[in-house]
C-alpha cells in the first residue's frame, strides 16, 4: 500500500494544526494564508491518496477503520473549507484540526491487514452504507463543534467580561446558522446510511438480522436529532437548548461508534 | 546618514504646553523652509497635529549638534525661552528616530492606542513637506516606508480592532450576536443623547429601521425625523418591542419599564429570535434578570464600560506584537538605506566592472599564446583604461546626483541597471 500522498497531506495538514494551535494566543496571523494554501493543497493530496488507495484496492477504500478514518479526515477538512468560504472564520480550526491530524496520522501509518474479508459482507449496499454514515458524521461534527462554539460565545457575552474567545469566535447567529444547516444536511445522511444498512442487512442474513447494540444505539441517536431537527422547525429552538442537544447528540454519536470500536458484533474478528 | 528627531507629545507635556508650541496647517511650510535653512540640514519633515509636535530632520553630519539647533527653532518661533520647553522634549537618533516615526504613524504612541486619524495627518504633513520641497533623499524614504509599516501594523494585529467608546461597543455587540445587522430594527425607548448616537451608529452599520418612543411625544417625533425612524407612541412599546431585535432605553423612568416577565413574553412571539437590550438608564429601565432568559442579552452602562475596558486591554496586548514589527522593518529600512549610499555603490560598480574585465582577459588568455611581460602590461593597461573610462561619467554623475533630491532613485536606477548585488 502506497502511503506517500497520504503522508504529503498529513504533512500539509500539520500546517492546518499550528495555525489552529495559534489561533488560541494570537488574534491575527501571517501564518493563516500559508495555512489556508497548505490544507487546500493536502485536501487534494489526499484525494489523490484515496483515489489511489480505492484503485488498488479495486474498491471503494471504506472496508477497514484506517480506510474510514481517512476519509472522515478528508471530508472534515473539506468541511473546514467549506465552512471558511462560506463564513469567512476560521477560528474553527481550533476543534477542527486536532482530529483530523490524528485521524490521518492514524490512516499514515503502516496498514493492519483487512477486517472485513468476510466475502458474504461485501455487497455494495457496504460501501454505500458506511460512506454515506461518514458522510453523516461529518456533518453532526460540525453540528457539535458549532454547539461547543456557541455555549463559549454565549458565555462570554451574557458575562459581559470578553475574554479570548470572545474576540476570536464568530457572531452567535453565524454559528446557530453552521449549527442549523450542518444539522439539515446531516440528517438526510444518517438516514439513507440507516436505511441502506437495513437492505445490506437484509441482502446478508434475510428478515432475521443477528441482535447487535450498535444497531440500537444507532436509533436512539437518529432520534436525538429527529427531536432536535423537528423542535428546530416547529417550537423556534434555537442557540443554547440547542447547543446542549447537539452536543448530546454527538455524544450518543460517539456512543453508538464506540460499539465495537467501530464495527458491528457481526463483523468483528 | 544622520537622522535627529525632537518633538513632543501628550506623554510628555500637557495641553497647554502643545498649544503653545503647536504649529499652524498656513505656518508649516515657511516653518519647513526655515528649519531646511538650518546649517547642515538636508531634508525636513515637520508633523503638528494636537496631541503632538514632530520635527524630523536628516543632516550631512551630526556631531550631537543637530538636536539642540532644532531646540533653539522650537524656541525662537514661538518666542520662549530654552529652559522653559527643554523639559518637554524628547530627542531620538538615527534608529531610534526612524522607529519613533513608525510607532507614530501606526497610532502605538497614540493617546487611543490604534485611533485610525494620525495616519492621515502624518500622510498630510508628509505631503506639505514634500510640497515644499524639503525632501527627496533618505528622509522620505522613511516616511513612505512608515505608512507601509503602519498598515501592516494595523491590518497584522488587532490594534485598531474592537470599539474603545461605549456607543460603537454596543454596535460591536449587536454585531457579535446577530452576525450582519442587515435587516435588523431599533427601538428607542427615551430620546437621549447617548441612544441618539448609539441609533446612528447602527443605522451606519446596516440596521434597517428605527422606532422611537418617549414620553413626550414630540421630542420623539424630532429625534424620529432626525434618525429618519418612526416616533411611536409609549403606550404602543410593546406592541413594537416585539419586532425589534436591538432596543436602547434611556428614560428617566424611576422603575423597570421592561420586567423579565415581559422579556420571556416577547421571546416567545418571535419564535426566540435573540434580543439585545441596552440599558443606559440611571436609575436602570430594564430589570437585570431578564438578562438571564435564552437568547436574551442585556447590557447596562457599566456593562458597556467593562466592554470598552476589555477591548483597551486587548488592543494593549497586541500593542505589543506591533512594536516588535516597528523594530524589525526599521533593521529592515537601514539595511536597505545603507545599500543605497553612495560610496559602497561606487566601490560596487568598479569591482563589478573590474570583475568582468579579468574575467574576459582569463577566458582569451589561451588563445593569444605566449606573450613577452610587455605585452602582458599592454593588455592589463588597454583593459584597465577602457573600464575607468567607461565609468568615469556614471562615477562622476552619481557623486553629484546623490546630493540632490531623488539621489536615491538615482543610486536605485544605477545598481539595477549593472546588476549588482545588495
Amino acid at each position: 500500500m502506497n502511503l506517500l500522498w497520504l503522508r504529503v497531506a498529513l504533512a500539509l495538514y500539520s500546517l492546518g494544526l499550528l495555525h489552529a494551535v495559534l489561533t488560541v494566543f494570537r488574534r491575527r496571523q501571517r501564518l493563516f494564508r500559508i495555512a489556508l494554501g497548505a490544507i487546500s493543497l493536502g485536501v487534494v493530496f489526499h484525494l489523490v491518496a484515496l483515489v489511489e488507495d480505492g484503485l488498488a484496492l479495486g474498491h471503494f477504500p471504506v472496508t477497514s477503520l484506517q480506510e474510514a478514518a481517512s476519509l472522515f479526515a478528508f471530508l472534515i477538512a473539506c468541511a473546514f473549507l467549506l465552512v471558511y468560504w462560506r463564513y469567512q472564520f476560521h477560528s474553527i480550526s481550533v476543534f477542527i484540526f486536532p482530529l483530523v491530524f490524528v485521524l490521518t496520522l492514524t490512516a499514515a501509518m503502516d496498514r493492519s491487514t483487512h477486517y472485513w474479508e468476510l466475502p458474504l459482507l461485501r455487497t455494495a449496499w457496504l460501501y454505500l452504507h458506511v460512506s454515506l454514515i461518514i458522510l453523516g458524521y461529518t456533518a453532526f461534527f460540525l453540528t457539535f463543534v458549532a454547539g461547543v462554539m456557541y455555549l463559549i460565545q454565549e458565555r462570554e457575552l451574557k458575562s459581559k467580561k470578553p475574554r479570548a474567545f470572545y474576540y476570536r469566535l464568530p457572531p452567535l447567529d453565524t454559528i446557530d446558522d453552521l449549527a442549523y444547516k450542518s444539522l439539515a444536511v446531516g440528517f438526510p445522511f444518517i438516514t439513507l446510511g440507516i436505511i441502506t444498512g437495513a437492505f445490506w442487512a437484509n441482502a446478508v442474513w434475510g428478515p432475521s438480522w443477528p441482535i447487535d447494540p450498535k444497531i440500537s444505539w444507532s436509533f436512539v441517536t437518529w432520534l436525538i436529532y429527529l427531536l432536535l431537527l423537528f423542535t428546530r422547525w416547529t417550537a423556534g429552538w434555537r442557540g443554547r437548548k440547542a447547543a446542549y442537544f447537539a452536543i448530546a447528540g454527538f455524544a450518543a454519536t460517539l456512543v453508538t461508534w464506540g460499539t465495537n470500536s467501530g464495527l458491528h458484533s457481526f463483523v468483528s474478528p | 546618514m544622520n537622522f535627529c528627531l525632537v518633538g513632543l507629545s501628550h506623554k510628555t507635556a500637557p495641553v497647554e504646553v502643545r498649544e503653545r508650541l503647536a504649529i499652524a496647517d498656513e505656518e508649516l511650510s515657511g516653518a519647513l523652509r526655515t528649519v531646511a535653512a538650518l546649517p547642515g540640514i538636508c531634508e525636513v519633515f515637520i508633523l503638528s497635529t494636537c496631541n503632538r509636535v514632530e520635527i524630523f530632520t536628516r543632516a550631512e553630519s551630526d556631531g550631537g549638534e543637530v538636536g539642540p539647533i532644532l531646540t533653539q527653532f522650537l524656541a525662537r518661533t514661538h518666542h520662549r525661552d530654552l529652559s522653559e520647553i527643554t523639559p518637554y522634549l524628547y530627542q531620538y537618533q538615527q534608529r531610534d528616530a526612524i522607529r519613533h516615526i513608525f510607532r507614530v504613524a501606526a497610532s502605538l504612541d497614540s493617546m487611543v492606542l490604534g485611533e485610525p486619524q494620525i495616519l492621515g495627518q502624518v500622510k498630510a504633513a508628509y505631503a506639505v513637506a514634500h510640497a515644499t520641497g524639503t525632501l527627496g533623499g533618505a528622509l522620505e524614504e522613511v516616511l513612505s516606508r512608515s505608512f507601509a509599516v503602519a498598515k501592516r501594523i494595523r491590518t497584522e494585529t488587532g490594534i485598531a480592532a474592537s470599539a474603545v467608546s461605549i456607543s460603537y461597543a454596543a454596535v460591536e455587540l449587536a454585531k457579535k450576536i446577530f452576525g450582519s445587522l442587515e435587516g435588523k430594527n431599533v427601538l428607542l425607548i427615551g430620546a437621549g443623547k447617548m441612544s441618539e448616537l448609539a441609533a446612528k451608529h447602527l443605522l451606519h452599520s446596516g440596521a434597517s429601521s428605527i422606532f422611537v418612543t418617549n414620553r413626550s411625544p414630540e421630542r420623539a417625533q424630532e429625534l424620529a425625523l432626525l434618525l429618519k425612524g418612526r416616533a411611536i407612541r409609549f403606550e404602543q412599546l410593546f406592541d413594537y418591542a416585539g419586532q425589534s431585535d436591538i432596543i436602547i432605553s434611556s428614560t428617566g423612568a424611576p422603575h423597570y419599564i421592561i420586567k423579565k416577565e415581559d422579556g420571556r413574553r416577547l421571546l416567545a412571539g418571535r419564535k426566540n429570535r435573540p434580543m439585545f437590550f441596552i440599558d443606559i438608564a440611571v436609575p436602570r429601565n430594564i430589570d437585570p434578570e431578564i438578562n438571564k432568559l435564552d437568547n436574551l442579552f442585556l447590557y447596562d452602562i457599566d456593562d458597556l464600560q467593562h466592554v470598552v475596558d476589555a477591548n483597551r486591554k486587548e488592543r494593549m496586548r497586541e500593542a505589543q506584537q506591533g512594536e516588535e514589527m516597528a523594530r524589525q522593518e526599521v533593521e529592515k529600512l537601514l539595511r536597505r538605506l545603507k545599500t543605497l549610499d553612495v560610496v559602497p555603490t561606487i566601490i560596487d560598480l568598479q569591482s563589478h566592472l573590474d570583475e568582468i574585465r579579468r574575467q574576459e582577459i582569463a577566458r582569451l588568455r589561451s588563445e593569444l599564446g605566449d606573450l613577452t611581460p610587455r605585452q602582458e602590461e599592454a593588455i592589463e593597461a588597454l583593459t584597465k583604461g577602457m573600464v575607468n573610462k567607461i565609468v568615469h561619467s556614471p562615477i562622476n554623475h552619481l557623486k553629484n546626483l546623490a546630493q540632490q533630491s531623488d539621489g536615491l532613485k538615482v543610486v536605485e536606477t544605477v545598481r539595477r541597471i549593472f546588476n549588482l548585488k545588495d
